[in-house]
């Protein structure tokens, strides 16, 4: 490619900015969108490696449990294996500093006379300066604890400063003995990590006799997933052995639904970006026909020219590409935040805290803005390239053919549908992505029928005034570049729209089964329940005092953990005792979907059985009576499924047994939370402030029953916060969309508005008429949103949400969010048309030429 | 209202050009026109005549002299003013046509009408008995993609008479035309104007068109050269 030739054509480029800016800003936007949700994918993902690398270094293998922690005299028996080398336990606990409300700390605790080295320096603060270990100290002073550096500024704490923690319903007074830089091991450790002795941790923590996991390094030269297999024959089933590779799995299976949810979200925003591409390129090529046939003239190939015209649009979308990917780091910072909070809400993994934006994805960013920007260019490229010389050089414009094939592009629109439905239901239903494909093909399908309706609807509207209705038929006739504004919009609106009917008829639907669920008065946990999500206990005497406060008719005692199914599934499960009034109540009162509620209580209550959740039954394929097999300390017990129910709580399934059959599988355990129910004519509030009063002393959070199903609402809301800044990147592209449509038809109409300021229309007329072709536009693109829109929230209610999280979802209709949306959508078309309209009223009348017009 | 409908005084119109040259196109224009007559401008290409035809129409303004649109004087009115004073007395036809091709031909002459406002019913009133009277009612409804150049020219007559304009201007009406359909629009143009009693302004290239008018006026380089009665 001659440079002389590409600079000639990027001049156009530098004078067309509006245009060349849409193109670019487009790209960015569609490059940012996937930028932004891949790097908060990423960050999630490095800061459970991260935390990983921190706590267990180097080491090869690690054994957890099946539940919260292990015994810890399984540790002979590891390291009795020929191969291991080195193996040291770690105790873990969340605490939650006291006077920081929602500032959590990670402790660990480690066998300081383990084989392993922490980068520790010592502060300053009554211990020598220098880099120097003072195992001495860790040993003897209470609550030494090592913090980051980082962390302890952000508390404003130095070495030998003391801090309170809260772990479960225990307040603990720890000592900054020293500041650790764990992230100069591991870059992506937490800075809330702290260090602490094993046997202070146990201790202080109530984890005697146990711990959360064994690390291992076993002999160079042999394999560890070897080693592995070995030491999970002699510990048995009630242990588990991983590599740090399967243990990274396990989190990325996790995190699997969320991440694919945002991805498939991220990528509708480089449909849309596309769209416009295709528009701006068409538009450019249309007015530089003239300069292509003198090319071609003058010898220029077909392929000569195609390939300037790529060259071109490359070069558009590189620069696209280089905004994009500043601004997509810059969103998913902003986001950091809430899909952190997500991650350790419901995922219960590490916060993010540092993002880095790898090799991989800045060329994953290169190829979506690229690949976009080619892909949108190719048609109207080729559409150049194929025409003859005369046909570019002559005065007339280049025919608009998108009416003409209406009818055939909408014919392949019902092909596509039907093909990709006769694949769904003759099988395509298995795979669990087909929710996905066709969600897919219904953002395809759309903008194939967009030419025939707009054609067929507005192209038959009669005029009757110089008003919105001739600026509708005007956009009829039009097609090759309307369309692709209407398509692009309706695109965004069905998302919007779809995803907007999801979460309204999710929220609906778990605002019912809370109302069903939470029927208590006061809910009392320990207060880093939060982070360990009740697998630490409360004290006996605070459960007793709870138990037989004044006021209290009747308390519901639960004891939850995290273990795994026999096929790996992680579930939680939950066990729950009933105390005080005899009423007869549900060990439960999870709605049943499959079951009958008097034999679900009667057999939880006599027998190792368990109900479990809607989506651990979806997933697993578990139905009434058949066999549940959950693993624990002692092995695989099994369990029959007596029922079925809703529950909405955790998207890997939950499991409802007694706690007689718990503790039968786990071993005896406290109680994490207690449900408390007032006595008739007693106020909830009163006695929450006597209990506050009697709880003194004691690190116990109660919550009233509104405000924990206000908290219910916040973490659901929290989870989909993310979403809302994809939903606005479509949504902007879609309306830099309508801007550019505007715009181009502006310039390839420029005869028909100098006619209509010939027979007499006022600039400022025309330039309402601009704003009409806006709104029309965005009318145009709600419509067939708001209906792509509905299929797509049936497809995302019904397929999708079933395949991957297993709920049940009633429809809702979110009616004030979706009116706001509307007006959002039209405002933005209408705002997107001001500028264009105001360059289409200074059209002169004297701009009459013999194009365009008959 | 009595007195020309269009009137000429001393005007000049020169376009800027590099540095500070400037190019002529009218010098000293003077003439005018009453209602009910026509009036033919003839000249060679370049010699102004279009320049002249969007004077007349409010849609440029001279750089010297005066013009008169039935006694309102364009020069320095606001351009939605001469916008306004265009719409209510002042109907183009054109070389082209500039029908609008994704409207009937009943919508296209309708389209003065509605930027003006009018009744809907009263403008295709009056759209359908123009067409009639150009031999293409039965055909109102056709797309204008669909005529002839002679038909399509017939249209762009009954937009121009639309709401009854006491000017009408027409810039080389039969130029895009073959000899039969010339003769037969410039027929028309001259009945019609006639009929509605407005005052014809027409450039044409053709002796005998032009000869079809009350004067005659010839434009070279710029002034009126001569003028015949």
């Amino acid at each position: 490619m001659n440079p002389r030739l590409l600079r000639a054509a990027l001049a156009h480029w530098r004078q067309a900015r509006t245009l060349t800016l849409l193109t670019v800003f487009g790209v960015a936007l569609g490059v940012a969108s996937v930028v932004c949700i891949q790097t908060l994918n990423q960050g999630a993902l490095a800061a459970f490696g991260g935390g990983m690398k921190a706590v267990s270094g180097d080491a090869d293998l690690t054994v957890l449990g099946h539940g919260p922690d292990l015994d810890e005299n399984l540790y002979p028996t590891v390291l009795a294996h020929p191969d291991v080398t080195a193996a040291w336990p770690l105790v873990r606990a969340w605490g939650r500093l006291a006077g920081h409300e929602d500032a959590y700390i990670e402790i660990v605790g480690v066998d300081v006379f383990a084989p392993v080295r922490f980068p520790v320096r010592l502060g300053d603060a009554g211990h020598a300066t220098g880099d120097v270990t003072r195992f001495a100290d860790l040993l003897h002073v209470p609550g030494w604890v090592a913090l980051t550096p980082a962390y302890a500024e952000e508390l404003g704490l130095a070495a030998g400063d003391t801090f309170t923690v809260a772990v479960a319903d225990r307040l603990v007074t720890l000592e900054v003995g020293a500041l650790v830089d764990f992230q100069r091991a591991a870059p992506l450790a937490s800075r809330k990590l702290a260090l602490m002795d094993i046997s202070q941790a146990q201790h202080l923590f109530g984890h005697r006799g146990r711990v959360q996991q064994f690390d291992v390094q076993v002999r160079p030269g042999v394999a560890p997933e070897a080693v592995a297999a070995g030491l999970q024959e002699r510990l048995g089933p009630g242990a588990q052995v991983l590599t740090p590779a399967q243990r990274e799995q396990n989190a990325a299976g996790l995190l699997a639904a969320f991440r694919l949810n945002l991805t498939a979200l991220s990528l509708i925003s480089v449909l849309v970006g596309v769209f416009l591409i295709f528009s701006a390129v068409h538009a450019s090529l249309v007015r530089r026909r003239r300069e292509f046939g003198l090319l071609r003239s003058l010898g220029a190939s077909r392929r000569q020219v195609l390939g300037l015209i790529l060259l071109e649009t490359a070069v558009l979308g590189l620069a696209g590409t280089a905004l994009g990917l500043p601004l997509g780091y810059a969103a998913a910072l902003l986001n950091m935040e809430t899909v952190s909070a997500t991650l350790t809400s419901i995922y219960l993994l590490s916060e993010i805290e540092q993002m880095h934006l790898p090799p991989l994805l800045v060329a994953v960013a290169v190829v979506v803005g690229l690949g976009g920007a080619l892909l949108g260019a190719l048609l109207p490229a080729l559409d150049i390239a194929r025409r003859d010389p005369v046909v570019l050089l002559g005065a007339a414009g280049l025919p608009e053919r998108l009416s003409r094939l209406a009818p055939r592009l909408a014919l392949v629109g019902v092909g596509v549908a039907a093909a990709v439905m006769v694949w769904y239901l003759g099988g395509g239903r298995a795979y669990k992505v087909s929710g996905f494909v066709l969600a897919f093909f219904l953002m395809v399908v759309l903008p194939l029928w967009t030419p025939l309706l707009l054609r067929e609807t507005v192209g038959r509207i009669p005029p009757g005034g110089f008003g919105w209705r001739l600026g509708l038929r005007g956009l009829a006739s039009r097609l090759q570049s309307t369309s692709f504004a209407v398509a692009a919009l309706a695109v965004t609106v069905s998302m919007l729209v779809g995803i907007t009917l999801l979460i309204g008829s999710f929220r609906a639907t778990l605002d019912t089964w809370i109302g069903q669920t939470l029927v208590a008065d006061i809910y009392v946990t320990g207060a880093s329940w939060q982070r360990d999500l009740g697998q630490t206990w409360l004290a006996d005497d605070t459960v007793d005092l709870l138990v037989e406060f004044d006021g209290v008719a009747a308390a519901d005692l639960q004891r939850r953990l995290e273990t795994r199914t026999d096929q790996g599934r992680r579930v939680r499960v939950v066990a729950f005792e009933r105390r005080g009034d005899a009423q007869r109540r549900k060990i439960s009162r999870v709605p049943l979907l499959a079951g009958d509620a008097e034999t679900v209580e009667r057999r939880l209550l006599a027998e190792s059985v368990a109900l479990i959740s809607e989506p651990l039954a979806r997933q697993a394929g578990l139905d009434v009576g058949d066999t549940l097999r959950l693993r624990g300390p002692h092995g695989t017990t099994p369990l029959a499924v007596v029922g079925i129910g809703y529950d909405y709580a955790s998207e890997n399934g939950v499991v409802f047994v007694s706690r007689a059959t718990l503790e039968g599988m786990f071993g005896p355990g406290g109680v994490a939370a207690v449900a408390l129910t007032m006595a008739p004519g007693r106020d909830p509030g009163a006695v929450m402030d006597a209990l506050r009063v009697a709880l003194d002393g004691r690190a116990v959070e109660l919550r009233s029953n509104q405000r924990l199903r206000a908290e219910v609402m916040d973490i659901f809301d929290q989870t989909f916060a993310v979403t809302r800044i994809l939903q606005a990147m479509a949504l902007v592209i879609a309306v830099c969309g309508v801007s550019l449509t505007l715009l181009i038809m502006g310039r390839e109409r420029a005869t028909e508005l100098a006619l209509y300021r010939c027979i007499g229309a006022t600039r400022g007329q025309l330039f309402r008429l601009g704003l009409s072709e806006g709104a029309g536009l965005g009318v145009l693109g709600l419509a067939l949103g708001l209906a792509g829109g509905a299929v797509l929230a049936m497809i995302l209610i019904l397929l999708i949400n079933r395949d991957w999280f297993g709920w049940t979802i009633r429809f809702a209709l979110p009616t004030a969010d979706l009116v706001w949306q509307g007006v959002w959508i039209l405002g933005g078309a209408v705002a997107a048309a001001v500028y264009p309209a105001l360059r289409a009223s200074r059209t002169p009348a004297t701009e009459l030429t013999r194009e365009d017009l008959l | 209202m009595t007195g020309p409908i269009l009137q000429f005084e001393a005007v000049d119109r020169a376009f800027p050009l590099a540095g500070d040259r400037r190019r002529h196109v009218l010098r000293g224009v003077d003439f005018s026109l009453d209602r009910g007559t026509s009036l033919a401008m003839v000249g060679r290409s370049g010699s102004g005549k279009s320049t002249l035809l969007h004077l007349a129409a409010g849609i440029d303004q001279p750089t010297a002299g005066t013009v008169l649109l039935d006694g309102v004087r364009l020069n320095d009115l606001p351009d939605t003013e001469r916008s306004l004073l265009r719409r209510d007395r002042v109907g183009l036809v054109f070389q082209f046509f500039h029908l609008l091709p994704h409207l009937s031909m009943l919508e296209n002459v309708c389209l003065p009408g509605w930027v003006a406002g009018d009744s809907a019913t009263a403008t295709r009133a009056r759209a359908r008995e123009l067409l009639d009277r150009v031999d293409l009612a039965d055909r109102a409804d056709d797309l204008a993609g669909k005529l002839s150049g002679g038909e399509m020219q017939r249209v762009a007559l009954c937009r121009a008479l639309l709401r009854r304009p006491p000017l009408l201007l027409a810039d080389e009406p039969t130029g895009n035309l073959d000899e039969k359909a010339g003769r037969q629009v410039m027929d028309l143009l001259l009945r019609l104007s006639s009929d509605e009693g407005a005052g014809l302004l027409y450039v044409t290239h053709s002796r005998e068109q032009a000869a079809l008018a009350d004067r005659v006026l010839r434009l070279r380089d710029g002034r009126l050269e001569s003028a015949q009665s």
